[in-house]
């Protein structure tokens, strides 16, 4: 009897509550699944606000069942509604977060708004998620309010962002690496020589000299490889100052003349101007342009070299007869990567680098970089920079 | 010879290196210190006061870096130039930052490595 009144009281209570609009949901547990009966409360335009938003929301009581949960927290872990309420929050987080999720519950009950990132048990995979939970009064019974918000794209980001961190340290470890032993073949050679040079041996001299034009395209190819990474990650440094341009252009033809031996450089330059840049990049520039044209024109032929200057802008090109660009090819030919290529020449060396750093080091000094080709006639690279004022 | 008389030392923890830039400058008749220790930079500085300074920025676990900070600091070793010779693709920030007198990037020419020791120990007599 006494267990009767109990149960009619209960009822009563329940009917009550339902009235006031402070009961959410009812439950029937079957055996395998919940079935859930969602009320419309008072609230309802709170209830739409829940309901719609991206976040999964749920609502826990003292025991830790889920008494309310929107339907975004059931897409989120992707197990239907009525296999959400009525359940633990528990069988929802797997092992190893489960210490975690308890700490994150204690704090929320002491009435501290506690947050962490955890991972939720969904029917296909885990994911992660923050965690966020907040003490509720409702009409006089204490609850738990949770938050989860999907962290899945965060989490990839982040992983892209520390794979991508990986790659630029092995790339900066990896060029000191290289370098290291490329500072001593080049040392011993360049004393080997010495050597060979005072004793009047000009043939071992000479031979020495080539094996030195090849230690430096490895060292040029390593500088290439992390000026790349460098401009990805805005981290090139210029040093900017004064300096004369046919100076600068005089010097470059003389070196790289040196390694250009078999062709011809003509060069025709207007009266000379004063720059403000990067003195060393600007000359990178000029011998990048310069290596490419001896590179894709034939052993013999001519290269010329001329400037211009126009409206407050100094002109240079670089005219090569070598094989050209196919019209197809000149959009991509500063792209990162790319390498000039036809059905026939289709053998030259390099790793598609040196244009790319051209053309951002021509824009960090406010000036614009192309080119003028014709498949099998020739190219004719060019760049124009501002004299200093 | 140009270097005759002019003292160079040289901080570096490959044998290698060393032994190269020893006979490179020895080609000019410099004297030449070497040292693949650089803790014992400072007193040897104060006792010696060589003429140049050539430090590798990373020698097995010491940093050239602080050495050349300490040694731009001290009074009797303030004024010996000090010129970085490193692989590192900062080398040129590292210099200014740590107040060095310069740099050498490695792999460096013989003629540059030459052409620079002279422009300080010329200038400083």
């Amino acid at each position: 009897m006494e267990e009767l009144t109990a149960q009619l009281s209960e009822a009563n209570e329940i009917i009550e509550a339902i009235r006031k609009g402070e009961v959410d949901a009812f439950v029937v547990k079957n055996e395998d699944k919940h079935e859930v009966y969602t009320l419309q409360s008072a609230d309802k335009a709170y209830r739409i606000f829940i309901e719609k938003m991206n976040e999964g929301a749920l609502t826990l009581n003292k025991e830790g069942l889920i008494v309310y949960s929107n339907s975004s927290f059931a897409n989120l872990i992707n197990i239907p509604l009525e296999n959400v309420i009525g359940f633990s929050f528990k069988d929802f987080i797997p092992a190893a977060y489960k210490k975690v999720v308890a700490e994150i519950m204690k704090a929320a009950w002491q009435n501290q708004e506690s947050k962490g990132e955890i991972m939720l048990t969904g029917k296909l995979k885990t994911v992660p998620v923050l965690l966020s939970m907040n003490m509720l009064e409702i009409d006089g019974g204490m609850a738990l309010s949770v938050i989860a918000t999907d962290i899945t794209l965060q989490k990839e980001t982040q992983q892209h962002k520390k794979a991508m961190d990986k790659k630029d340290e092995f790339i900066s470890i990896a060029s000191h690496e290289l370098k290291t032993p490329v500072t001593s073949i080049k040392g011993y050679v360049q004393l080997l020589r010495f050597n060979f040079q005072k004793e009047g041996n000009n043939t071992a001299a000479e031979l020495l000299t080539k094996v030195d034009v090849q230690i430096n395209k490895l060292t040029n190819l390593i500088g290439d490889l992390l000026d790349v990474k460098k401009i990805e990650n805005g981290q090139l440094q210029y040093h900017e100052d004064r300096f004369d341009f046919n100076v600068l252009v005089d010097e470059i033809i003389e070196e790289t003349g040196r390694v250009l031996n078999k062709h011809t450089i003509v060069a025709s330059l207007a009266e000379s101007r004063i720059m403000y840049g990067d003195r060393n990049k600007i000359g990178q520039v000029i011998t990048n342009l310069l290596e490419n044209a001896g590179k894709y024109s034939p052993s013999g032929s001519i290269i010329t070299v001329q400037t211009s200057v126009k409206d407050g802008k100094i002109k240079l090109s670089i005219k090569d007869r070598g094989i050209g660009i196919p019209k197809e090819q000149l959009g991509k030919i500063f792209e990162r990567f790319f390498r000039v290529s036809s059905e026939t020449e289709n053998t030259y060396a390099g790793l598609g680098l040196g244009l790319y750093i051209s053309s951002e080091i021509i824009k960090r000094h406010h000036g614009t970089i192309g080119v003028d080709s014709k498949e099998g006639n020739g190219s004719t690279f060019y760049f124009e920079l501002p004299v200093a004022p | 010879m140009q270097g005759t008389n002019k003292k160079i030392f040289i901080a570096d923890d490959d044998a290698d290196i060393l032994q190269i830039i020893a006979m490179m400058l020895q080609t000019q008749g410099y004297e030449i210190d070497i040292s693949n220790n650089a803790n014992d930079i400072f007193n040897y500085a104060e006792e010696e006061l060589p003429d140049l300074i050539l430090l590798d920025i990373w020698m097995s676990g010491i940093d050239g870096r602080e050495i050349c900070a300490r040694l731009k600091k001290g009074q009797l070793t303030k004024d010996i130039p000090v010129l970085f010779v490193s692989a590192n693709s900062s080398i040129e920030e590292i210099a200014k930052k740590y107040k060095a007198d310069g740099f050498i990037a490695k792999p460096f020419e013989m003629d540059y490595l030459l052409d620079r020791i002279s422009s300080f120990v010329t200038v400083q007599n």
